[in-house]
């Protein structure tokens, strides 16, 4: 019996993809941040996170130079009504991702310290609730409609 | 011991492999997908009555009734508005620059503030056109944005900030089709892509 079942352990770890178990098992993808106007105050830095470890993970806390004050925001929807409202954490289940997207969560850059350009790189850190950090640097991008950009976002592009 | 954690990996790999497969599920598809597949322009069951408004605009100024003979495109928003407001002038302004030029001269873009207390002329004179150089930005005093929200059924409300912080503003996101005459006509929903906006002008123009 107790073969059997060393068997089948050796079996399933076989046909697991294989995974770097060294890291926390955090990986963002795609990070970008919206060109907005010239003189407009604030903007969006927007990713995608994923989480191949066994444990759900938060994001609790973005930073960057880039802004005076930095915060996680998501969109609500209620009757039409687009609401902002910082949220204190950012979930990414185990084995899953968590898109930060236009009209959801984001990044909030409030204040920022310079104007930024098209192509600028955001230096942004990211803490999640293991104490890990990830560095990212998120381009800023001058976003099209929505509908043309999702399909970018399942790239396998690792930073 | 080491078989021990042999089968006790065998058996959460397990339940994880049955997990995955039965309760997986990905990520629900962009929201912004399932407003293109609204018609375009589908009139809500009750249109709010629209109707001129005189606001200021960068040249001093500005009425819906400058615009007669043209289709204008009437959004609501604040400057201040990271994503949402960016989006809908996005697709606005995109669309406009898909038309034919004999079509662009026959339309206009006007975005009202919803936060006339920072939102001054100066301030839109430099964030409409960004967006295309047939928007313009107007504002106005706290009841005369009031009485124009009114008119398009638009809601907002100023939000409470922390302490030094800016405030954001919680407000409806459509964009309202005005036609030639002046008239509403129709108010598309938020992420509204493009070509929904040149469907919709189009259509106006036949
Ligand atoms: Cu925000």
């Amino acid at each position: 019996m107790r073969r059997v079942l060393i068997g089948l352990s050796l079996l399933l770890c076989a046909t697991l993809p294989p995974t770097t178990y060294a890291d926390d098992g955090i990986a963002v993808q795609d990070p970008y941040v919206r060109l907005v106007p010239p003189g407009a105050p604030t903007t969006g830095a927007f990713m995608v996170i994923s989480n191949s470890s066994a444990a759900d993970r938060k994001l609790i806390r973005a930073a960057s130079p880039a802004a005076k004050t930095v915060e996680l925001h998501t969109h609500l929807n209620e009757n039409g009504v687009m609401k902002m409202r910082p949220v204190p954490d950012i979930e990414i289940k185990a084995g899953g991702r968590t898109e930060l997207k236009p009209g959801s969560y984001h990044v909030m850059l409030i204040d920022m310290t310079k104007p930024l350009q098209e192509g600028d790189e955001v230096p942004i850190d990211l803490t999640f609730d293991d104490g890990s950090t990830q560095h990212i640097a998120a381009p800023v991008r001058r976003i099209q409609s929505a509908p043309a950009m999702p399909a970018a976002a399942h790239g396998g592009m690792k930073h | 011991m080491k078989q021990r954690i042999l089968i006790a990996s065998a058996l959460i790999l397990g339940v994880l492999l049955v997990w995955l497969a039965f309760f997986w599920q990905p990520p629900a598809t962009d929201t912004a997908n399932r407003a293109s597949n609204d018609t375009p322009g589908s009139h809500a069951p009750s249109l709010p009555p629209g109707g001129d408004f005189s606001l200021q605009g960068p040249q001093g100024p500005l009425s819906l009734a400058d615009y007669r003979g043209r289709i204008v495109l009437v959004y609501f928003g604040y400057t201040f508005c990271p994503d949402v407001c960016p989006t809908a002038l996005s697709a606005m302004g995109q669309a406009f620059s898909m038309l034919t030029p004999e079509e662009q001269a026959g339309v206009a873009g006007v975005f009202v503030s919803v936060d006339p207390e920072r939102d001054t002329t100066d301030v839109l004179k430099a964030y409409a056109p960004f967006f295309h150089p047939q928007i313009v930005g107007v504002t106005g005093s706290v009841d005369d944005i009031a009485r124009v929200a009114r008119q398009y059924g638009v809601r907002y409300m100023k939000q409470k900030a922390d302490d030094g912080k800016p405030y954001s503003v919680d407000h409806t996101s459509f964009t309202y089709v005005i036609d030639a005459s002046g008239k509403l006509i129709a108010q598309l929903p938020h992420g509204s892509p493009p070509q929904a906006i040149i469907d919709m002008i189009r259509t106006l123009r036949k």
